[in-house]
């Protein structure tokens, strides 16, 4: 209701007189059709755009600007009355065709006092416009829809405007447990420098150097564990052949004394042998057959010593059997000469093997010694693009 | 893209898992004072194998390779490791089935056979290649090319492709 008394009527220039005396009646219409396009506007703003946008940012303005023009003086009012309409259905009309031209650059809705000091430089350009030709208020605000699409580009440079004016405040609002809580620039822009250099030294330590390292640690238990194993079989050879005695006389004593130890050395040399050709099939990169054959018929010394090694585990495994044959073994009650024949038909071949194992596992060794440093896992499942690693590339040719 | 700790955690759990397969496979032997004993190893044994198989495949399906669709090209990088696994997993059933049949009465006894010595000498063998290929995929999972587009992916997916 304020607004009808303050805003004079809408009734302008062109009019003719017998129309003029119908202002005071044609005014509740007008405010009608106003709201009623109003409305239908927002209806369709509603319709046609799911885009948060409030209302009262387009209808507050235009009431303030209403209020400074009821202090005007009257020549200036009429003049003044028009471009407040125009701007009120321009700018719903421009909010339905473009919500964003209300926003600044940083995407902050504008204040309605900005907005209001944004729309009073398109005031005065309006007034240079004619409003004589324009009958009722529907044609006028056609038109105003028109010149105002037309003048869109202008119209923007202008809301954004006052965005170069505005300062950064000091402070940075963030949310934490659910509530915005102010924190200092300065402070937030050393705790993100400090993330930046953290990530800057994460990225040094990757899952390539995670395998790599684990890999290089796996080398040096399988170089620990051939010598191991050299050593644990030819310690055993050497026990076998002296608890059998000379030319394998005292067979009986090898296996009551040997008895207890068979198993268990059998279990250790499995476990030895198994990471002992493991560690041998990653010098030469088993997994590349054809790099590994051909390395073998190079008589490589790597590739030798991985053939030695799983032979020596063939063998061993071959043993099984006979191992816990001695294990389970039970002395007969007098000795008889049965046993004793089973006995060295048994015996004979498994000693052979141990000592076989034995000198292949030792052999294996001293190959592998000979260059203890050469991995061509390494090299190839690690180092092998030099273009795209090539600093390590270098490394590794190096 | 794959993180450094939690691929050091994957390969601490890998390496956990085959040391307790190799531990097994070289003790199991001994540990037989009742058959119950090594029935328990051997089902855990294999349980810790299938672990395996299912850390490996859901490495499999964290590499940008297998996200981008190129199967087949992961396939064959790695049939070997897929294949080896699947024939030592069907090995060490078939051989803790029948160990445990012939020792579930009495542990101590002598029951060797040819046959089974075959099948013990070839699980065996099976266990360290297994363990072998593993290992190399596991840590080939580690490179972080297998986790983002590169040149050397679009190479290979070139090569696949003839």
């Amino acid at each position: 209701m304020g607004k009808t008394q303050v805003c004079p009527p809408r009734a302008l220039p062109p009019l003719p007189s017998g129309v003029k005396d119908d202002i005071p009646r044609s005014h509740p219409k007008k405010k009608k059709s106003r709201s009623k396009s109003l409305r239908a506007s927002a209806s369709s703003e509603v319709l046609a755009e799911p885009v948060p946008h409030r209302p009262s940012e387009g209808s507050e303005p235009p009431t303030t600007a209403l209020k400074e023009d009821s202090e005007t003086p009257a020549q200036r009012r009429q003049k003044r009355t028009r471009p407040p309409l125009e701007c009120e259905t321009s700018f719903t009309q421009k909010k339905t065709s473009s919500p964003s031209l209300l926003r600044n650059e940083n995407g902050i809705d504008m204040d309605p006092a900005e907005e209001a000091v944004a729309q009073k430089p398109r005031r005065k350009a309006k007034k240079a416009k004619p409003e004589l030709q324009y009958a009722n208020e529907l044609g006028v605000e056609d038109e105003d829809i028109i010149t105002d699409e037309q003048r869109v580009p202008e119209q923007q440079s202008r809301f954004t405007a006052p965005t170069g004016i505005s300062q950064p405040v000091g402070k940075v609002f963030i949310e934490k447990s659910r509530r915005f809580q102010a924190a200092d620039r300065s402070e937030l822009i050393k705790t993100t420098e400090n993330i930046d250099v953290s990530m800057d030294v994460k990225p040094s330590w990757t899952t390539r150097d995670v395998a790599l390292s684990v890999h290089q640690a796996f080398r040096m238990i399988g170089l620990f564990s051939h010598g191991f194993l050299a050593g644990c079989a030819v310690w055993n050879v050497v026990v076998i052949y002296a608890l059998a005695g000379e030319q394998l006389s005292n067979l009986p004593n090898l296996l009551q004394q040997y008895k207890t130890l068979a198993y268990p050395l059998q279990s250790l040399l499995y476990l030895l042998l198994a990471l002992s050709t493991v560690s041998a099939f990653d010098r030469i990169d088993f997994a590349k057959t054809s790099v590994a054959i051909r390395n073998f018929f190079a008589l490589d010394p790597t590739a030798l010593a991985s053939f030695l090694c799983f032979t020596a585990l063939i063998l061993s495994l071959s043993q099984q059997m006979t191992s816990d044959r001695i294990h389970l073994y039970t002395p007969p009650v007098n000795g008889s000469l049965r046993a004793a024949g089973i006995e060295e038909q048994i015996l004979q071949p498994w000693i052979v093997v141990n000592l076989v194992v034995a000198l292949l596992v030792g052999l294996s060794w001293l190959f592998l010694s000979y260059r203890p440093g050469m991995d061509l896992s390494e090299e190839l499942m690690f180092f092998c693009d030099t273009e795209e690693y090539p600093d390590k590339g270098s490394k590794a040719s190096s | 893209m794959l993180q450094t700790s939690n691929y050091s955690l994957v390969l601490a759990l890998q390496f956990l898992l085959l040391a307790y397969d190799l531990f097994v496979n070289a003790f199991s032997e001994l540990l037989r004072t009742a058959p119950v004993v090594q029935l328990v190893l051997f089902i855990i044994q294999d349980i810790a194998v299938l672990f395996n198989v299912i850390i490996i495949f859901l490495m499999f399906f964290n590499t940008f390779v297998f996200q981008a669709g190129l199967v087949s090209l992961l396939f064959r990088k790695f049939k070997g490791t897929i294949i080896l696994t699947a024939v030592y997993f069907a090995l060490s059933i078939a051989l803790h089935v029948w160990v445990m049949n012939l020792r579930w009465k009495n542990s101590q006894n002598f029951v060797w056979t040819n046959g089974l010595q075959a099948l013990f000498v070839l699980q065996r063998l099976a266990a360290v290649l297994y363990c072998y290929f593993y290992k190399r995929t596991a840590m080939r999972l580690g490179d972080p090319r297998f986790y983002r587009d590169s040149l050397w992916l679009r190479k290979e997916f070139l090569q696949g492709s003839r």
